[in-house]
């Protein structure tokens, strides 16, 4: 009896489980399918689950698309080169909170934290008139130049974490030997804090990757947009049909990458080594 | 100034650098001078050059970009500056926040949809969040796989691409969730009491909150007297001022995977041995979760909800692709920062849009300040 309640329990939480993981998984799965459907099928009354006769009609029309070929390209460009400007500089910043005694710390690392509470988007109006002010309306410039000057506190903040657990000996025994600090957040501290690097690396991306709103206010141009903006032009909500099958290629073609880094960083980040300074 | 606009901003970027390396040195050596100044050592003096060195790319960063536009947003939020005409800015004092507080019907929309979210869709969050997270607790065969898939809408997030699929899937009429809803309802009969029963709460609950933003409640008198919906009803997602909050709520909750992971956390911090004493005197499955899990687990309730809070009050990119254009929908969806952007970017008011800004900031901190306080009387920090 007692054994047989608990097989029905153990039932119950997989199909529990499962019908989640379905209803999770199922935006992606459509976005996939609805991709390769004719135009007819995805506006169809009936329920097609995967479509009879796939085409990949949709995804020969957006390669021949020069405008989501540029927004793709522009994404990757701009990402790439925010990506590793904010990765390094918050680095720095990082090693200063945590491997160097200097006066004021505890108050500048304060205001750091601080600054978690103000939402970026409060600082857009009086941002757009600084970048407006430098000519850098219509550029790369205002979404690049800012992660430079290690923009994101929260990310600060993980690494710190990090660095302040290893053993300030191993700072100690360098300087022993002539090395200087530069030498040791480069050749010590880095490399013992790769992992946590992959993930403030991983959530970088999917920000940046994922960018509307700054994009939107600064690129202007249309050979200047990202994917997400350049995509969000696709949805007309004034036209009576949508190309629904061009759209969900293009999103589908968006998401690719966030797949990509998701599947190599997940064992960083669902292993809960983000959060294990949170307690308290 | 080049016109090739990626070899501007590497160029730009490298000044950029350039900029940094040149203050931080700047810095560094100011604050080596002021130690030496007040008679540190020379290992101090060091050490505080260093400190002041590696810090500076966040300290010059936080004065460009956060503290002097504060500085002027609240200056021109007291005034009319707009950024199409060259004039410069007028000081007109508290009108603008007079306009937004008491007149402002967009404004005050985008509050009373705020808390429809933070009120309706944060709480649903988090249940959801808990409940998959002590699912996963129970150490399941594949629990990897399922953690990913509970995370991934947090990766795909509000990315336009992923907001349009949901686009797509919230269809009225041809839409999959509003398909299966109908099959589901022709095929069982209670499952189709159910769902009108959930309609008709949820449409009584958003005309309520209409009713706030508009100050008329005819829409919520007319939804109670309607009573239960007909057998055919399904829900109208992007389609009627009713359902356009519902389905951002939808989107939240199908992202709630970072707050699983934060609950997670939370129980595997739970030491082991409560669980076995509570076996031992007997206590089921509900005890176990309602006596000992969720007191131990307020901490990271907490810290969910306000981190839910902040988000709720930034959300942006599901207006903007949902309903964006679509005016009828528009009033009953909007966001604070939605309507930010819009008063900002789209009429280019930087006076108003500056105030809109500091008033989202102190609703923010306000809000915050009233958790940390409200926080004594239920969040249980003993054990840690």
């Amino acid at each position: 009896m007692h054994t047989a309640w608990l097989i029905i329990k153990r039932i119950v939480l997989y199909i529990f489980l499962t019908g989640a993981t379905i209803m999770m998984c199922f935006p992606l799965f459509w976005m996939i399918s609805s991709s390769l459907k004719t135009l007819q099928e995805t506006n169809s009354p009936g329920i097609v689950l995967v479509p009879a006769h796939p085409t990949l009609a949709a995804y020969i029309e957006i390669f021949h698309n020069t405008d989501f070929l540029r927004a793709y390209f522009n994404s990757v460009f701009y990402t790439t080169l925010a990506l590793i400007g904010t990765l390094f500089s918050v680095a720095v910043v990082a090693y200063a909170f945590s491997r160097i005694k200097w006066p004021g710390r505890n108050v500048v690392f304060f205001l750091m934290l601080s600054t978690m509470m103000i939402p970026s988007q409060a600082l857009l109006v009086p941002q757009y008139v600084f970048f407006n002010k430098l000519h850098w309306i219509g550029s790369f410039n205002p979404i690049v130049i800012p992660g430079f000057f290690a923009g994101g506190a929260a990310m600060i903040f993980l690494l710190r974490q990090a660095m302040a657990q290893i053993p300030i000996e191993l700072d100690e025994s360098a300087f022993m030997d002539g090395a200087n600090h530069l030498l040791v957040f480069w050749e010590i501290i880095l490399p013992l804090v790769k992992a946590p690097l992959a993930i403030v690396a991983t959530f970088l991306f999917v920000g940046l990757w994922n960018s509307l709103l700054a994009p939107l206010i600064y690129l202007q141009t249309v050979s200047l947009y990202t994917l997400p903006v350049y995509v969000s032009t696709l949805y007309n909500i004034n036209s009576a049909v949508q190309p629904w099958p061009t759209i969900m290629t293009a999103a589908v073609l968006t998401t690719v990458p966030l797949m990509v880094v998701f599947f190599f960083a997940q064992r960083y980040i669902l292993e809960g080594i983000v959060i294990s300074g949170l307690k308290g | 100034m080049t016109q090739n606009p990626y070899i501007d901003v590497l160029l730009n970027a490298l000044l950029a650098v350039l900029f940094i390396i040149i203050t931080s040195f700047g810095l560094g050596s100011l604050a080596r001078y002021l130690a030496k100044w007040t008679g540190a050592s020379k290992r101090k003096q060091e050490s505080t050059f260093a400190g002041y060195l590696f810090a500076s790319p966040w300290i010059v960063g936080f004065l460009i970009f956060v503290i002097i536009p504060l500085g002027y947003s609240l200056f021109w939020s007291f005034t009319d500056y707009r950024v199409t005409d060259n004039a410069p800015p007028n000081w007109i004092g508290l009108d603008n926040y007079a306009q937004l507080i008491l007149k402002d019907t967009g404004f005050r929309s985008s509050i009373v949809n705020t808390l429809f979210l933070t009120s309706v869709g944060l709480p649903v969050m988090i249940a959801v969040a808990l409940f998959l997270a002590v699912l996963l607790n129970q150490k399941t065969r594949g629990e990897r796989l399922f953690r990913m898939a509970f995370y991934l809408p947090v990766i795909l997030g509000f990315n336009t691409a992923v907001l349009l699929s949901w686009r797509l899937m919230l269809n009225t009429g041809t839409g999959i969730i509003n398909q299966l809803i109908r099959a589901l309802s022709t095929a069982f009969p209670p499952f189709s009491y159910l769902t009108r029963g959930i309609i008709f709460i949820q449409e009584l609950i958003s005309a309520f909150f209409l009713g706030i933003s508009s100050g008329k409640y005819a829409l919520f008198n007319r939804v109670l007297e309607a009573g239960l919906p007909a057998a055919n009803r399904v829900p109208l997602w992007v389609e009627s001022p009713l359902w356009s909050k519902m389905s951002v709520v939808l989107l939240m909750v199908w992202g709630c995977g970072a707050m699983m992971l934060i609950f997670l956390t939370g129980l595997n911090n739970i030491p082991r041995e409560l669980h076995d004493a509570a076996d031992v005197d007997g206590a089921n499955d509900w005890q176990h979760f309602w006596k000992i899990s969720f007191p131990l687990l307020t901490p990271y309730v907490f810290y969910n909800l306000v981190v839910g809070l902040i988000a709720c009050l930034q959300i942006f990119e599901p207006i903007y692709v949902l309903y964006r254009d679509n005016q009828p929908l528009v009033p009953s969806a909007i966001s604070m920062v939605y309507y930010l952007w819009q008063a900002s970017f789209r009429n280019f008011e930087i006076g108003y849009g500056s105030a809109i800004s500091w008033l989202v900031l102190l609703l923010i901190l306000m809000v915050t300040a009233i958790q940390f306080m409200l926080q004594k009387r239920w969040v249980n920090y003993e054990l840690y």
